[in-house]
């Protein structure tokens, strides 16, 4: 909900008037292991189908152009009801490690996630966060800010029994987390909108939407900020680490970042027609 | 509680030891006689015996002295002296009508000694600046701007350009106590601090203490900006205005009943869609406020003063987003003489600031706020020549509106919520002396008794062990504690009761005529905290008190300085070092979020803060050419250490700077009367770059290309260092002699070379070129701006 406070927009408005792209000599910091697991089950397609992606990378200076994969890497689930394994390979050789068996997460599981790498063993756990199913996603006609802006009308019902945390993604990495905490159990409806640089009219989105844990909310929020998408001014908040939910059992102090998480996820397809 | 008695015995003890000759008193008012407005800070002096007092903030002035005939000199700068011969054998009142020196129409110029330095009195650390020097620095747009002036003195910096408030001695900017006819003020600007909310005509005086704080005064620890509003003109009606490339301001007083009672009433609007023209659709931005006063002098003994201040700035884009916000404040003054040596004030003032949104789009409203209601009760008492006592005694009671939602459409689907509003009462009493010990050791100690209550409340959290936060040491960071039960108190239940013991003392030794040397110590305690986790305010935050998660700021602060005035006060040169300490202050765990927090003591770490400084001011007071340099060179720092040896804190528990260090901070200023007709006037400013942070990384998480920040470097690097250079220049057109309209155009030239000062520097991935990128943001190249200024 925080980014919908949003006051500070419009003197960010003024002020992308008058940016330019600086120099800057940037620090520099040991590469660290970059776990990126979210996990995305289509909790309302039959048959279900999920995203259950494990993509390993290191990280890089900041100007470096290139990201380095991490591709020689051990990665598997463990269902800890069962302590059942699936293990994970990274058949392209491009850091993106999927489950050599069907693997679909059930609710009511703790599932671990283990990953063995330069001789560092790393875990962290997850279970499946329940969610809602979007009710409809629809174009707008309102703008605004700078009157060029499209609007997308999203609509769910959230659940009354639970406090529920929400993230929607809606394409070109536009990312939006919610929380439940002012619209508790009603059927709530929202307006997204997207920039005039974010999307070319007419186009096709994706909106999807997932149930995703409290902590993992938190996390997003940060990240989703530290990414720049809202940062500028003299508004800004003071940046700081970002740590996950993934540790280093072999040596503390080694943490790596990223995130294991699994979400109920519900996705609607959208064609944005152009304006007149 | 024995300590605190015996230190008011003492301080009661001293005058009775010095009642010994015949003497009487002479009290009265001075005026500035062409429109009988109170004259601030005038001297009164009797060369004889080499002794003299000046006018209070009301205009009043009481001297005791052994009987006989005297010569007197009443002056001010920019008023011909007045000097009479005066027989004194009784108790005697005598008001003073002062007339203006020159034939120049601004009639603030009679303000401009006021900045003059004051060599003897033991008050150290504190500016003043006269309306007629605010309304000559050229500033953006034109807007004659009493706290963006503030940045040109030593010791005073901002974030830059559209950040709001100012940091005074590396102290946050929530630790000024912004006084408007006594009244708090709790937020001071418009546009989010594009602009201040004080209306340069309505102001009679500015004055900015930045240490060696008065006993008076308590409630925040860095600073005190006393500003004073005009009374209103009891001679005759006049109307002062004028139209700017911002606002526009219209000024009109008169008498109600001549020279009894006078009336003010001032106004000031910027047009709408300001900075907006851009697009086409329904937004707005704009501002105003209303300044309104009514004075009546019931007798010499008695006069009453009702003041007040509205304003609001509005802010909206279509129909999906509206902002508003501002302050208001009513106040009731009575000012009463029990005795020709005993002046009184007694003040009712409510204030409140709110800040509302409605979001459309979301489907809320939210709403939050705080609201006050301040008594005061302020003595002078004028005991003789050389000992004047100050006591009085201040009652406060807050309530903070942390914030409501409200949904504003029927489909909104939004529920209610009502953050839990919290209650506290601030008392306090003060006692303090300045003291001429001998000709050459003027003393001034005093001592103020705060008491902070923090009253009962609905649904107050409890927390194991009373610790809101906790360390998760598996994932290395701090997190929010579950409350394990709410306490529903009632209002007249105490939640948390601190009560604080504030020394100030202050001394002036000269070393001769000219020069001297001052001292001060002051105990600070400030109870209230703004919620803010940016390098400066926003209007948004929130004002929180202390209680049983949050403790008071307490301060101490040391402060030596060397003072000189050269060729009889032609030039001056003034020197200081200060030595700060706070405790209690706090700062924010990581990802804290602030906004709507019901619970904000969970993300809330303690910590400590230090300053120290050097401060040099060179002026030149008098002549066609005036002006100052000021030079700072300071250290502003925090320490958040953790709890417990297995808490890291912030930044490992190391010293970082504040967002507000500024290690050097130059300003000039210069302004040359070339003629009757044309005033130049300029000045120039370099700050040290404002403390940021560079990530030391990239990394990739669901195609988001995100910085890394050390948490061991907190506010390590710095933007590039700050400078412009602003030049304007006033016409007064000649035929304004000897008629009633007298007007002045100001053209102004702000950031002449055209500095791209950053704001900020952000980091972010282009998206076109998927490169990354250090983005830096700037706010104003070069801005000229004309307004003319009229009087009728």
């Amino acid at each position: 909900m925080k980014k919908i406070f949003l006051f500070p927009a419009l003197l960010l408005f003024i002020f992308t008037n008058c940016e330019k792209v600086v120099d800057i000599e940037v620090p520099s910091t040991t590469p660290k292991l970059i776990i990126d697991a979210v996990f995305e089950v289509y909790f309302t397609e039959t048959p279900i189908r999920v995203n259950t992606v494990v993509k390993l990378s290191k990280s890089a200076d900041y100007f470096d152009e290139a990201i380095p994969a991490v591709t020689n890497a051990v990665v598997f689930i463990t269902n800890l009801s069962d302590n059942s394994i699936i293990y994970f390979s990274d058949a392209n050789g491009v850091g993106n490690y999927i489950p050599i068996s069907t693997f679909i997460p059930v609710e009511n599981v703790v599932y671990e996630l283990t990953i063995v790498y330069e001789n560092n063993t790393y875990k962290g756990t997850a279970s499946r966060v329940k969610s809602t199913p979007l009710t409809s996603v629809i174009q707008g006609d309102k703008t605004l800010f700078s009157g060029n802006e499209t609007e997308l009308k999203v609509a769910f019902t959230d659940d009354g029994t639970e406090e529920n945390f929400y993230l929607f993604d809606f394409s070109n990495k536009l990312f939006l987390t919610i929380e439940d905490r002012f619209f508790n159990g009603s059927e709530y409806n929202f307006s997204y909108f997207y920039g005039e640089d974010d999307i070319k009219l007419p186009t096709t989105v994706s909106v999807k939407m997932s149930g995703v844990s409290k902590e993992f909310y938190t996390y997003y929020r940060v990240l989703i900020d530290q990414s720049g998408q809202n940062s500028g001014g003299p508004f800004e908040t003071v940046p700081s680490s970002l740590l996950g939910n993934m540790i280093n059992t072999s040596y503390e102090s080694k943490f790596p970042l990223g995130y294991f998480h699994i979400s109920e996820t519900d996705s609607i397809s959208l064609n944005l027609i152009e304006k007149n | 509680m024995l300590q605190i008695k015996k230190i008011f015995f003492f301080i009661f003890l001293i005058p009775i030891v010095a009642f010994s000759q015949e003497k009487i008193t002479l009290s009265g008012t001075v005026y500035d006689n062409s429109n009988n407005e109170t004259l601030i800070g005038v001297s009164i002096f009797f060369s004889e015996i080499n002794a003299g007092t000046s006018t209070n903030e009301y205009g009043f002035y009481s001297i005791t002295i052994p009987k006989g005939t005297y010569k007197i000199q009443i002056s001010s700068l920019g008023f011909n002296t007045i000097s009479e011969t005066i027989v004194l054998l009784a108790k005697t009142t005598k008001d003073f009508k002062l007339m203006e020196f020159s034939e120049n129409l601004d009639e603030i110029i009679i303000e401009a000694d006021i900045e003059k330095l004051n060599v003897r009195t033991p008050q150290m650390s504190v500016n003043r600046l006269s309306v007629a020097t605010i309304k000559q620095i050229p500033v953006v747009l034109g807007e004659a701007d009493i706290i963006k002036s503030l940045i040109l003195l030593p010791g005073v910096t901002s974030a830059g350009e559209g950040a709001s408030g100012f940091n005074v001695r590396g102290g946050a900017a929530d630790q000024n106590l912004i006084l408007l006819d006594e009244a708090i003020v709790f937020n001071s600007s418009h546009l989010f601090g594009f602009f201040s909310i004080f209306n340069p005509d309505v102001i009679k005086d500015v004055k900015l203490y930045k240490g060696g704080i008065p006993a008076r005064f308590g409630g925040r620890l860095s600073s005190v900006l006393d500003i004073y509003q005009k009374e209103g003109n009891s001679k005759e009606f006049n109307l002062t205005g004028g139209i700017g490339l911002v606002s526009s301001r219209l000024l009109a007083e008169g008498p109600i009943e001549k020279e009894k009672s006078s009336f003010l009433i001032g106004g000031r609007a910027s047009y709408a869609h300001l900075f907006l023209p851009l697009f086409d659709n329904d937004n707005k931005a704009y501002f105003y406020d209303v300044n309104t006063k009514i004075n009546y002098r019931f007798n010499d003994r008695n006069n009453l003063f009702l003041s007040t201040y509205f304003g609001k700035d509005i802010f909206g884009i279509s129909d999906n987003f509206v902002n508003k916000y501002g302050n208001n404040v009513v106040n009731l003054r009575w000012n009463h003489l029990f005795s020709n040596k005993i002046f009184s004030n007694l003040s009712l003032i409510y204030s409140d600031y709110f800040y509302g949104l409605i979001l459309d789009f979301v489907g809320f409203e939210w709403d939050s706020g705080i609201t006050n209601l301040n008594f005061k009760y302020d003595f002078k008492h004028y005991i003789n020549e050389k000992f004047k006592l100050s006591y009085g005694i201040n009652n406060i009671y807050i309530k903070f509106n942390p914030g409501e939602i409200i949904p504003n459409r029927e489909d909104s689907g939004i529920v209610s919520e009502k953050l839990i509003d919290k209650y506290a009462n601030e008392f306090a009493a003060y006692i303090e002396a300045e003291h001429e010990v001998n000709d050459k050791l003027t003393l001034q100690y005093g001592v103020r008794l705060s008491n902070f209550l923090r009253l009962g409340q609905d649904e107050l959290n409890v927390y194991v062990n009373d610790q809101p936060v906790l360390y998760n040491r598996q994932f290395k960071k701090y997190e929010a504690a579950e409350a394990i039960a709410v306490e529903n108190l009632k209002r007249s239940d105490i939640i948390s009761n601190f009560a604080n013991f504030e020394p100030r003392f202050s001394l002036s030794y000269l070393l001769n005529e000219n020069e001297s040397i001052k001292a001060s110590y002051n105990r600070m305690a400030q109870y209230l905290h703004l919620l803010s986790n940016t390098s400066s305010p926003t209007p948004l935050d929130v004002w929180t008190p202390s209680g049983r998660y949050i403790k008071p700021q307490l301060l101490d602060q040391y402060a030596i300085g060397y003072f000189k005035s050269i060729k009889n006060g032609k030039y001056s040169f003034e020197t200081e070092a200060f030595y700060k300490d706070i405790q209690n202050r706090i700062d924010y765990i990581n990802g804290a979020n602030l906004i709507a927090n019901n619970e904000i003591e969970t993300v809330i770490l303690n910590g400590q803060s230090r300053a120290y400084g050097l401060e040099v001011l060179f002026k030149k007071n008098e002549g066609d050419f005036k002006g100052w340099l000021a030079y700072t060179l300071s250290k502003s720092e925090q320490q958040t250490l953790g709890r417990n040896t297995n808490e890291p804190g912030i930044n490992q528990g190391e010293w970082y700077n504040t967002p507000f260090d500024k290690t050097h901070d130059i300003s000039i200023n210069g302004s040359y009367e070339l003629n009757k007709k044309w005033k130049l006037n300029a000045n120039f400013l370099f700050q040290t770059g404002q403390p940021t942070n560079y990530p030391v990384g990239q990394y990739e998480v669901q195609g988001l290309n995100i910085p890394i920040f050390d948490d061991n470097r907190r506010n390590a690097d710095r933007l590039p260092a700050y400078h412009r250079l602003d030049v304007s220049a006033t016409l007064t057109p000649k035929k304004n002699e000897n008629r009633k309209w007298q007007a002045e155009w100001v053209f102004g030239l702000y950031n002449l070379y055209g500095r791209m000062n950053a704001a900020s520097i952000n980091f972010r991935e282009n998206r076109e070129t998927s490169r990354n990128e250090a983005i830096q943001t700037s706010i104003f190249g070069l801005v000229p701006s004309v307004t003319y200024n009229f009087k009728f």
